[in-house]
């Protein structure tokens, strides 16, 4: 009988084709919408990707990585004198503007350039001047723009002598000394605050400085509330559409549910058949959806906007949600059908 | 056991069938009493409404009457659950009905193993089977087709293949004649006759054509609700009024 389950979906080539178009259509909504938004998410935490540094030290007023507090030069001998540390780094991070020889801007208000910059090119900020010696591939940030890498003392200088330039401070841990231990160890003898580096969305711990930012900008800013409410959408369209195209379909065959049922077919057989065919259809059109999703990630990570970074768990996630979109549909069906009047097959 | 016993197929006693709310009651059956007999072609007759339909359901145990006792091969159908009921129609049925009632998603073969897949045969044998019944009734080479390519006339073949399939004790069918023109549906009834006779099966045909009364070995005549009489000549009874 499941397989005469299947050969009724597959039968009707228009109707399948609806129901395959709403099921794909929700999943892509889904998966789509959640890569963006953590794809939008991640560059929150930018500096952790293109820094790899194990542990950050930060003013303990710190929340997050875009926020830096200046911390004194002395701090860092007070964090190399920690037990564990094999060596730290100062950080300097700050917005600039550069101004290109040709006296276009460059940076947050900069107009987009006609030519690639090369090494070898010269830009002045802060009226100076500065040497392109390599370029490299980095992450973008919220808020857009190129980063200027240079060593802590010529940053200093380009700051023109501000009193406190120590953003943060890289650490790197001895041998046998995992980044939380440190972080503690840190913590408890500078009265710093101390971050571990990981930036997995999945598996980052407490301390991870990359998930305090992600949660800093979830509390305190609208994205994820927009973000959010596309996604919750996604899946309420997608909910709707494959719902109702399912509950049509299980409509325009009531019929001749019925008339299995008059023949003889018990609820059980029936909830069965509609299964097969919920699960079937929900399958091939998460398969649908999840592809053409990858396929427009593929392209908008070409073109690099907007960010998409499409976890597995979100496939995995998108896949249990149409599953149970199929579920829901397949029970709606089965009510249905357990409501029909056997005897109605004798009517009309 | 008894002739009576060995004889009776159907056998329906003082049944009542309401419909509807009590302030506003449809009567359908009214202490109808109606039996049928092993190896017999037995025709309900009568106008429209008068609950030939209905009598049909309560057979075929797809209505639960208000009152009266149905006994089916022996096996009282009243007081049985839907799951027995469900396994009584599985076991002892096979339906005609006037819309024909295929799947249309699903090839003419398919549709005819319906019967043998519900009770669980293996696909291949129930194809097998299914291919067979199909020569049987004229549709050789069109059994991978769709019911909708078929004529009304065809369809009904179709349906007629699938209520025999699993070779059921009781046929049972609803007007199966009136969606067709005269000589199809002369054509249909010739081949319930040649098929379904057997002197272990009893057929039961719901019908107010009385151009196939012929096919009856003998026709109970319906009239609000009850069976007014039984003919056992078709020739005796009177049309005019049908
Ligand atoms: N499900 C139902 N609900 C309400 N009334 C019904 C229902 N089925 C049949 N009836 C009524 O019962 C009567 C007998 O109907 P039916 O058995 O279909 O007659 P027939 O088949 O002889 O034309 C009619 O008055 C019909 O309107
Ligand atoms: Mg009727």
């Amino acid at each position: 009988m499941y397989r005469l389950a299947l050969n009724m979906l597959f039968g009707d080539r228009a109707k399948l084709a609806m129901l395959l178009c709403g099921l794909a259509f929700s999943a892509l909504l889904m998966a789509q919408q959640s890569s963006v938004f953590f794809g939008i998410m991640s560059w929150t935490y930018t500096p952790m990707v293109n820094i790899r540094a194990q542990v950050w030290v930060s003013d303990p007023m710190v929340e997050q990585v875009n926020d830096a507090k200046p911390l004194r030069d002395t701090d860092l001998g007070r964090v190399r004198s920690v037990d564990g540390v094999a060596w730290a780094a100062p950080l300097h991070t700050s917005f600039v503007q550069a101004r290109m020889q040709d006296g276009n801007l460059l940076g947050p208000d900069g107009k987009p350039r006609s030519t690639p910059l090369k090494v070898g090119d010269t830009f002045e900020i802060n009226d100076i001047q500065a040497r392109i010696v390599g370029i490299c591939k980095v992450k973008r940030a919220f808020t857009g723009g190129p980063f200027v890498y240079t060593t802590y003392d010529r940053a200093k200088g380009y700051t023109l002598g501000a009193r406190r330039t120590l953003s943060f401070m890289l650490v790197e841990p001895q041998k046998g000394v995992t980044p939380s231990e440190l972080c503690g160890r840190i913590e408890r003898d500078t009265g710093l605050k101390a971050w571990t580096s990981d930036t997995v969305i999945w598996s980052w711990g407490e301390r991870s400085l990359a998930r305090n930012t992600f949660w800093w900008f979830w509390t305190n800013t609208g994205i994820p509330f927009s973000f959010g409410t596309a996604v919750l959408l996604g899946l309420f369209v997608g909910i709707a559409i494959s719902g109702q195209t399912f509950y049509s379909f299980v409509l325009e065959n009531l019929k001749y549910f019925a008339a299995i049922k008059a023949m003889g077919a018990g609820m059980g057989v029936i909830a069965r058949m509609l299964f097969v065919q919920a699960f079937t259809a929900g399958l091939i059109g998460f398969g649908l959806g999840a592809g053409m999703a990858q396929a427009i990630g593929r392209a908008m990570i070409e073109k690099g906007m907007p960010p998409f970074v499409m976890y597995p768990q979100i496939l995995w996630a998108t896949f249990a949600l149409v599953l149970g979109i199929s579920f829901v549909s397949a029970i709606i069906g089965i009510i249905k059908v357990s409501r029909v009047d056997a005897a109605s097959v004798f009517r009309g | 056991m008894s002739h009576v016993a060995h004889t009776v197929a159907v056998r329906a006693s003082g049944v009542d069938m309401f419909f509807g709310t009590p302030d506003n009651q449809v009567v359908a059956l009214k202490q109808a009493d109606f039996e049928a007999r092993r190896g017999e072609l037995i025709m309900l007759v009568g106008p429209s409404g008068c609950g030939k339909t209905t009598l049909l359901s309560v057979i075929a145990g797809t209505l639960t009457p208000q009152a009266g006792t149905v006994e089916v091969f022996g096996q009282r159908l009243d007081g049985l659950g839907q799951e027995e009921l469900t396994t009584f129609r599985r076991k002892n049925l096979g339906f005609v009905f006037q819309s024909f009632n295929l799947i249309p998603t699903l090839s003419v073969v398919e549709n005819v193993m319906v019967p043998l897949l519900i009770q669980g045969r293996p696909y291949d044998e129930a194809r097998a089977r299914a291919l067979a019944i199909i020569e049987k009734v004229g549709l050789k080479g069109r059994d991978d087709g769709r019911p909708n390519a078929l004529s009304g006339g065809q369809q009904q073949r179709v349906a007629i293949a699938r209520a025999l399939v699993h070779e059921p004790p009781l046929l049972i069918c609803d007007e199966p004649t009136s969606a067709l023109d005269k000589d199809t549906g002369a054509h249909i009834m010739e081949l319930v006759r040649d098929l379904s006779r057997s002197p272990e099966r009893c057929v039961v045909v719901v019908t107010h054509d009385h151009r196939i009364f012929r096919f009856a070995d003998r026709i109970a005549e319906m009239e609000d609700g009850r069976i007014s009489r039984v003919v056992d000549d078709p020739k005796l009874l009177d049309t005019t009024h049908l």
